[in-house]
């Protein structure tokens, strides 16, 4: 009997798995498909990077590939764009933490609140993202000049004003984010939590919040990524003193090609690449976005 | 006696001399002390060119000047959004926009007694509303090495341009662009209309076959050195670029009709009437037509001084002569649309439903 297991055996393995025919077609589309999706996310980027070490005169084309590599216009970077980019990182770390202040307990008021409207509280919550941002700024616009007439307190072209404009449009980030979380989150791990002799607080920062903070933290990102990235808004609320970096590349190409906003928008690319590995490497960003974890 | 009395009154004439040039000197110097001037204006090059010239001017005179970077469009959109209340003390204006600007009563009246530089403009440059600061000339550009390449002869008038062999090769302004509205209105007066008639425009804009729009005179550049296009319809100054960058290419003053050659569009300086840095807004504007910055301004931007020494002085660059009008009698030929007659809503509203839906 093993004898003839064993000679089973040793024919099974003599002949292996069964041999292809042909060429993996189902390998190749794969491939095909991530490098298409690849070259269709990063050329944008590559065209950038690349064009900014062009060394010649632009007379307001991009030149790609460059014809004479240098790092001519990595040098003439002016100041104003790292002025504007210094306050445009500032003002998104602010918004999407204010866009988390707001947001977090109105998702927690959204999905377990007691309230009566509560579609109609979350709509609200929504409305910024449908009403389009160039509107947005406007109407700021008008009413911080409306407001400053009443009171003399002027909030356009000062920073205050920008917050504000940028919370409001980057909160509902956050609302959505942490709401999809809790419609998940399972509350019988605060009812033992309290079982336990938790207070409600102590339930809420040890048990409620670790769970959802992957949502804070998507949230908390698209804020800041709205808000870095935002021209429409910014475009009414900037003075002088606070022009924010995309504002500023904007008005630079607007009647002129200035080369040295491919240096900079290179060097942003090149950071948050850097930011982003860094994270990745020390953090673990999966681990950050994965539910429950932290 | 007379000696002593003669030297007494040459040294306290010496002194006065010297405490009121002093004095003349100081108040000159401190003209400006305090004052913030803030300026409305394109960012990029353009804010550029004034900071390098006229900011070190109005600083040694004690002041400062801080631009409000953005379209003449956008600023315009802040001043309503603002009712009437500028972030800025004096903006660009387009001459689209003037009628907007006097409805809205958003200016203050300018004393041209306190612009001395207005008398190297001509007459109708310059009102108690407005000073022009530049202009452009909007014109065909065509790759002359092309155009031998397909046996096509210079083109001299729009309809020249309706050729088979330009089909997908040829871009003209869209009508939210810079150049829009003033190339919108010289197809409809060589389609045989005018400001209150666009209807032959948009019949001469559909007869030029598979049309690219351009809203940024710089796609054009980027646009003839690729080789996507042969010819375009854009001022003078792109035209210039596209030619630095190394596309062989060159203008033509389109013939408009038996009145006109070639296509004029102005800018303007005003003074808001929320301003309070009147002296300083008038000092700014005449430094801006100033001769000097005026040619340095147009050499690099592209666009004609409004200044004729500095118009007369570009004559010496040989790509310049070559690619824009500077005789006071073509540029006078040129044609100015007057806006007062158009109704821009209309104008757009029609091409939106005629061009855009070719």
């Amino acid at each position: 009997m093993s004898t003839v297991a064993q000679q089973l055996d040793k024919s099974v393995r003599d002949t292996g798995p069964p041999k292809r025919i042909g060429l993996p077609w189902g390998k190749i589309v794969h491939y095909l498909y991530c490098s298409l999706s690849y070259i269709f996310l990063l050329s944008p980027m590559i065209v950038v990077i690349g064009a900014s070490f062009h060394g010649g005169e632009f007379y307001t084309a991009i030149k790609f590939p460059p014809d004479e590599p240098s790092l001519r216009w990595y040098t003439k970077i002016p100041q104003t764009q790292y002025e504007a980019l210094g306050l445009s990182f500032l003002l998104a770390g602010s918004a999407a933490l204010g866009a988390c202040i707001i947001g977090i307990p109105a998702a927690l008021g959204i999905v377990r609140g007691i309230i009566p409207g509560k579609a109609l509280i979350s709509s609200i919550f929504r409305a910024p993202l449908q009403i389009p941002s160039i509107v947005t700024g406007i109407a700021f616009l008008q009413l911080f000049y409306i407001v400053g007439d009443a009171t003399g307190l002027y909030l356009q072209g000062t920073f205050a004003g920008l917050y504000i404009g940028h919370v409001f449009v980057a909160t509902p980030y956050v609302v959505g984010t942490v709401t999809a979380v809790l419609q998940r989150f399972d509350t019988r791990l605060e009812e033992a939590a309290l079982s336990l002799g938790a207070s409600r607080m102590s339930a809420f920062f040890r048990v409620t919040l670790p769970v959802i903070m992957p949502g804070v933290y998507a949230g908390g990102l698209y804020a800041f990524m709205v808000s870095f990235g935002d021209v429409p808004i910014s475009i009414f609320l900037t003075s002088p003193g606070f022009v924010t970096y995309p504002v500023e590349l904007f008005y630079g190409m607007e009647n002129d090609f200035d080369p040295s906003i491919l240096a900079s928008a290179s060097l942003v690319i090149f950071f948050c690449l850097l930011a982003l590995l860094g994270m990745q490497k020390l953090v673990g960003l999966d681990a950050l976005l994965r539910s429950g974890s932290r | 006696m007379t000696r002593l009395k003669l030297k007494k009154t040459a040294i306290a004439g010496a002194l006065g001399v010297a405490c009121a040039v002093l004095l003349a000197g100081t108040a000159t110097a401190g003209q400006f002390d305090g004052v913030t001037l803030r300026v409305g204006t394109w960012g990029g090059a353009w804010k550029g060119d004034q900071e390098a010239v006229i900011v070190p001017k109005f600083e040694a005179l004690g002041g400062k000047i801080e631009f409000v970077t953005g379209s003449p469009q956008a600023n315009l959109a802040k001043l309503i959004a603002g009712r009437g209340k500028a972030p800025f003390d004096i903006m660009e204006i387009l001459d689209a926009q003037i009628g907007d600007f006097l409805k809205a009563k958003f200016l203050q009246p300018i004393d041209l007694s306190k612009i001395p530089n207005k008398a190297d403009l001509e007459d109708w440059q310059y009102d108690t509303n407005k000073v022009g600061s530049w202009f452009t000339q909007e014109t065909i550009c065509y790759n002359q090495d092309k155009f031998r390449e397909l046996g096509l002869a210079r083109p001299t008038t729009y309809s020249d341009l309706a050729n088979a062999k330009l089909k997908g090769r040829l871009s003209i302004p869209d009508i939210t662009s810079g150049g829009g509205l003033a190339n919108f209105g010289a197809f409809a007066y060589a389609g045989g209309g005018d400001e209150k008639n666009v209807q032959p425009g948009l019949k001469l804009i559909n007869s030029l076959n598979a049309l690219k729009f351009w809203s940024r005179g710089g796609e054009v550049v980027t646009q003839f050195q690729s080789g996507d296009v042969y010819a375009a319809v854009v001022h003078a100054g792109w035209c210039v670029r596209a030619r630095k960058a190394g596309a062989n290419v060159t203008t033509v003053h389109p013939v408009i009709n038996d009145k006109y050659v070639g296509v004029h569009k102005h800018g303007w300086l005003g003074i808001m009437k929320s301003s309070k840095q009147i002296e300083a807004a008038h000092w700014y504007i005449n430094q801006f037509i100033d001769e000097d910055f005026q040619f340095a301004f147009a050499t690099r931007s592209g666009v004609v001084p409004v200044n004729k020494k500095a118009i007369a002085r570009l004559a010496e660059d040989p790509v310049l002569k070559e690619m824009l009008q500077l005789a006071k009698a073509d540029i006078d030929r040129q044609l100015r649309l007057d806006y007062t007659k158009a109704d821009i809503g209309a104008w757009t509203d029609q091409w939106n439903r005629s061009v855009t839906k070719q």
